[in-house]
């Protein structure tokens, strides 16, 4: 047997990563300062607009990251499922909007869960279930929209709350029925068993919810045109453009808050930082665990509706998730995982890298590579930066202990 | 070393080395093994004689697949890493095939065809050229196909090896999750960058080949011959050194380098060991499929794999290969379960499942205590009753159990939880049980009595069950029953016929005697002699 001979004394740099991203930093600005110094098309309108849609890109994978990055930080768990999440998000925010009003016995069921994911949410601020107002807001809720879901269209709004809170509901129960038996089961396992939820839930997704592509549509004021001049330019898309990034700032401060300030929050973080301290000092940490599933889940459906908004169509459930899901989690480890600033700078980085490089590299047999290998960006850049530095641009270190 | 050395010269120990236990009925062992293969031999002789396509077709997936599953297995289970970038090892081996026994009528129509992105250069690639560049142009007839065919495969294993090095270096670096997700990453970009411009010349983009000889996959005795093959290496490779140093390598990284392994080197080894034979299986799966395309290298396909080995047992070859063969049924023979039926079918389909789910729950708690349990007979009646129910199904109906039949196979679930030893044990979680048995007779009973209400008259296409099937069957695997069905045993003949290896014969006792016997060695036995000079 061959003997190790690694001496550990003075740790290597490791400079050819470095020089690699340096090098596709470079050539990046490079091109661009090239074509708006030479070429006419090129003026500040047009990379005004690839600046906004790359941030629109990256706060649609940010919405899906932050799901990945909370459940990581809390019980160290890939959860692949993620992606699948986030495809149910979707197709359920079209089923609402599209389908509604639905016949009765359904409109019941669909109310119920949703009655039942809010009291849930309620749960966290009064304190138990059998609180009085949140029986009650079960109760209205519950008699309510089956009332709405059976009677009226449900506008997009409604449909994204609803879906959200649906999704939501989804993420806890995925989290009890399969992760919870595993707590302490080794992280193979669990891994495993995310994949297995992953391929269920898209399995599911093409019994229950369709085959094939589906356009996604809803009346709504936010796929108006939107044209601007700036400067000598103009800029002509759709007002996405400008509420995609903005309700993404708002759920994102939203979150934030809500870890930073409530008590639920402080029992996030303290559980993200040693879970079983946590729950010596009084702090349930299956319902702190529930909690992440769903506050990520929800992003996720979020995130889901306005994919589906941005690009007019959903693709089949079996693979709508899965690009987005890997990309996004490429976002979370990139940007530190764990740490919730983290996700949205890597996805934002993730965004800049698909949209910028797409839109600077156009579609000529010089660069023809580029654009084609956008969907592997996520993956070389995760690559580069799990060699460089493992625990990402603002995480701890997660080294292993011995 | 140095102890070994000495062990070596003393006439008794080698003479108790002769005798261990497990080296005992080596001869016949070995016949037993022999004579297993040919009955074997015979059992696939008799089952293609049977003339039914789709039994060859699903024992050659199988043989193509346990290939597959095996070397995975070498990486997931035997080194401990969770890879998930198989498909991408198995696209590079089976179009590397493809491309190179591709007939010529095949090339000629690639290169007629306008949207195709391949160059005259590339179109040229393969072994027949080779062989004329060479000057073994007798070779390139109809009747060398096969060895045109082997030295495709193996160049395909060669390829996917050299992928298997470039992803082993990052698991220098990595460990745990953060490696199954860069293994995951190679595998897409793989796939993802098989169809850009770059690659496109050797893969023909998005259209892939069609018209792969499909003589040697769907043939059993060649997949089932390279399948031997390959646990022959993988087995011998499993108990040599390197084997018990990945062992070792799973058990505790820190702890194995501390005691000198080399883990870069095995870890490296284990990954280019593995992706041959994914290289080698990749090109077997394109000769079955009859063609490569981008969409049969899926991860899906690594999903299949993953799910062979937990359920089989991670780490154990016979596990793996049982695995295999349950994934295959359900892929080869769970296709009625995919089909349209109508509504009220469905719903007693589902209602029979959950009867069945919450029975299964009661019996597993039953027997996964001490103290009181349920008598073994009622654990054959369950299985009876499984079998019997799941052939008379609405959805598998092989055979006709009507309506009745049925209502009577099912009672023995729904008595259990009465049973006196079910009853109060399972309070914790009665609640489960009950309404998983409770929803089960609803539904059962809205599908049997009521096909003509509203809208129960429908019908429904079950798209996606097989894929539902075994995912359920994998999370359920992963709670209950972690290690797998066999968990990291392999068979033996010994464990068959109930041998106790780990009792010392009559022999060794003996020896033992002797060693602990002052009187008779003086010496007091090898090991006093070792702490001696330690000293």
């Amino acid at each position: 047997m061959a003997v190790s001979s690694v001496s550990r004394a003075k740790r290597k740099v490791n400079w050819l990563p470095w020089l690699l991203l340096l090098g596709i930093a470079v050539i990046i600005i490079g091109r661009i300062i090239y074509l708006y110094s030479l070429d006419p098309r090129f003026n500040t309108a047009f990379f005004l607009r690839a600046f906004i849609e790359s941030v629109k890109l990256g706060s649609l994978y940010a919405l899906i990251a932050l799901g990945y990055t909370m459940v990581y930080g809390i019980i160290r768990l890939i959860n692949f499922a993620h992606g699948e999440v986030f495809m149910v998000g979707a197709f359920m925010t079209y089923f609402f909007f599209t389908f509604t009003p639905y016949p009765w016995f359904i409109s019941a069921i669909y109310a119920a869960i949703i009655a039942y994911g809010s009291m849930r949410v309620l749960e966290f601020f009064r304190g138990s279930m059998r609180d009085p107002l949140v029986l009650a807001a079960g109760g209205v809720i519950f008699i309510g929209l089956t009332v709405l879901v059976s009677s009226i269209t449900f506008p997009f709004w409604l449909a994204l709350i609803c879906s959200m809170i649906f999704t939501g509901v989804l993420g806890i129960v995925i989290d009890r029925v399969a992760y919870f038996p595993l707590r302490t089961a080794p992280r193979n396992s669990l891994l495993i068993t995310a994949i297995a939820v992953s391929f269920l839930l898209q399995n599911l997704g093409l019994l229950v919810f369709t085959n094939r592509q589906t356009p996604f549509r809803p009346d709504t004021p936010l796929i108006q045109p939107l044209q601007l001049t700036v400067g000598n330019g103009q800029v002509f898309s759709n007002w996405l453009l400008l509420a995609i990034p903005l309700i993404t700032a708002i759920l994102v401060v939203v979150l934030t808050l809500f870890v930073n300030r409530t008590r639920l929050g402080k029992a996030m973080r303290a559980s993200a930082q040693d879970a079983e301290t946590a729950q010596m000092m009084g702090v349930s940490v299956n319902k702190v665990i529930a909690t992440t599933f769903l506050l990520g889940s929800m992003l996720a459906a979020a995130g889901g509706a306005m994919w589906g908004l941005n690009f007019g169509s959903l693709n089949q459930p079996a693979i709508l998730g899965i690009l987005p899901g890997i990309k996004a989690f490429s976002a979370a480890v990139i940007g530190g995982i764990g740490s919730l600033p983290g996700a949205v700078i890597g996805a934002i980085i993730i965004g800049f890298l698909e949209n910028f490089t797409t839109a600077i590299f156009p579609k000529t047999a010089t660069f023809q590579g580029v654009t084609e290998f956008k969907d592997t960006f996520a993956f070389i850049l995760l690559i580069i930066v799990l060699l460089v530095r493992p625990s990402g641009i603002v995480g701890e270190d997660l080294s292993e202990k011995v | 070393m140095a102890v070994s050395s000495r062990l070596d010269q003393n006439p008794q120990i080698v003479e108790r080395t002769k005798t261990l236990a497990f080296q005992q009925n080596r001869g016949r062992n070995l016949l037993l093994t022999l004579g297993a293969g040919l009955v074997f031999i015979l059992l696939l002789w008799f089952f293609t004689g049977l003339g039914s396509a789709k039994l060859t077709q699903a024992l050659a997936l199988f043989a193509i697949w346990g290939v597959a599953t095996v070397s995975l297995n070498l990486i997931n289970g035997t080194l401990g890493i969770l890879s998930l970038g198989h498909h991408g090892f198995m696209l590079i081996g089976g179009y590397t095939t493809a491309l190179l026994i591709l007939p010529d009528d095949a090339r000629q129509r690639i290169l007629d065809s306008g949207r195709s992105a391949m160059t005259e250069t590339t179109v040229g690639l393969s072994i027949s050229n080779l062989f004329n560049a060479i000057g073994l142009g007798g070779l390139t007839g109809d009747d060398t196909l096969w060895l045109r065919f082997l030295l495709a495969l193996f160049a395909g294993g060669l390829m996917a090896a050299l992928a298997g090095l470039i992803v082993g270096i990052p698991s220098l670096r990595l460990r745990g999750d953060y490696l199954a997700i860069v293994t995951f990453g190679f595998g897409e970009i793989i796939r993802l960058s098989a169809s850009t411009r770059i690659f496109a010349p050797l893969t023909n983009g998005a259209l892939g080949f069609a018209g792969v000889p499909s003589d040697f996959g769907k043939s059993v005795w060649w997949t089932f011959g390279i399948l031997a093959f390959t646990l022959f290496i993988i087995s011998k490779l499993k108990y040599s050194s390197y084997g018990r140093a990945m062992e070792s390598i799973r058990e505790d990284e820190i702890a194995s380098e501390a005691m000198g392994v080399n883990l870069a080197y095995h870890k490296v080894l284990g990954f280019v060991i593995s992706a041959f034979f994914a290289g080698v299986a990749g090109g077997l799966w394109v000769s079955w499929l009859g063609n490569a395309r981008l969409d049969n290298f899926l991860f899906t396909l690594t999903f299949f794999f993953l799910v062979a080995i937990s359920a089989g047992g991670t780490g154990s070859i016979t596990g793996v290969l049982l695995g295999t063969a349950l994934v295959i049924f359900v892929r080869q023979y769970g296709d009625p379960l995919e089909e349209t039926y109508a509504i009220s079918r469905w719903l007693e389909f589902i209602g029979i499942i959950l009867i069945i789910a919450g029975a299964a729950f009661l019996l597993y708690r039953s027997f996964n205590r001490s103290g009181k349990r349920l008598p073994d007979w009622s654990v054959w009646l369950f299985t009876a009753n499984l079998v019997i129910l799941l052939l008379g199904s609405p959805v598998f109906p092989a055979i006709n159990l009507g309506k009745i039949g049925l209502y009577i196979f099912l009672i023995p679930f729904l008595v259990l939880p009465f049973l006196p030893n079910v009853g109060d044990k399972s309070k914790g979680v009665g609640w489960i049980v009950y309404a998983l048995l409770g929803i089960g007779v609803i539904t059962l009973l809205i599908g049997g009595i009521s096909p003509g209400a509203g809208w129960l008259t429908g019908t429904f296409r079950g798209f996606g069950m097989r894929g539902i099937a075994l995912a359920i069957l994998l999370i359920v695997i992963m709670i209950f029953r972690p290690a797998g069905i066999v968990g990291r045993h392999e068979f033996s003949w010994g464990w068959l016929f109930r041998e106790r290896l780990d009792q010392p014969t009559d022999e060794e006792r003996k020896q033992d005697a002797w060693l602990s016997n002052p009187e008779l060695n003086r010496a007091g036995g090898a090991a006093a002699v070792d702490t001696e000079e330690d000293a």
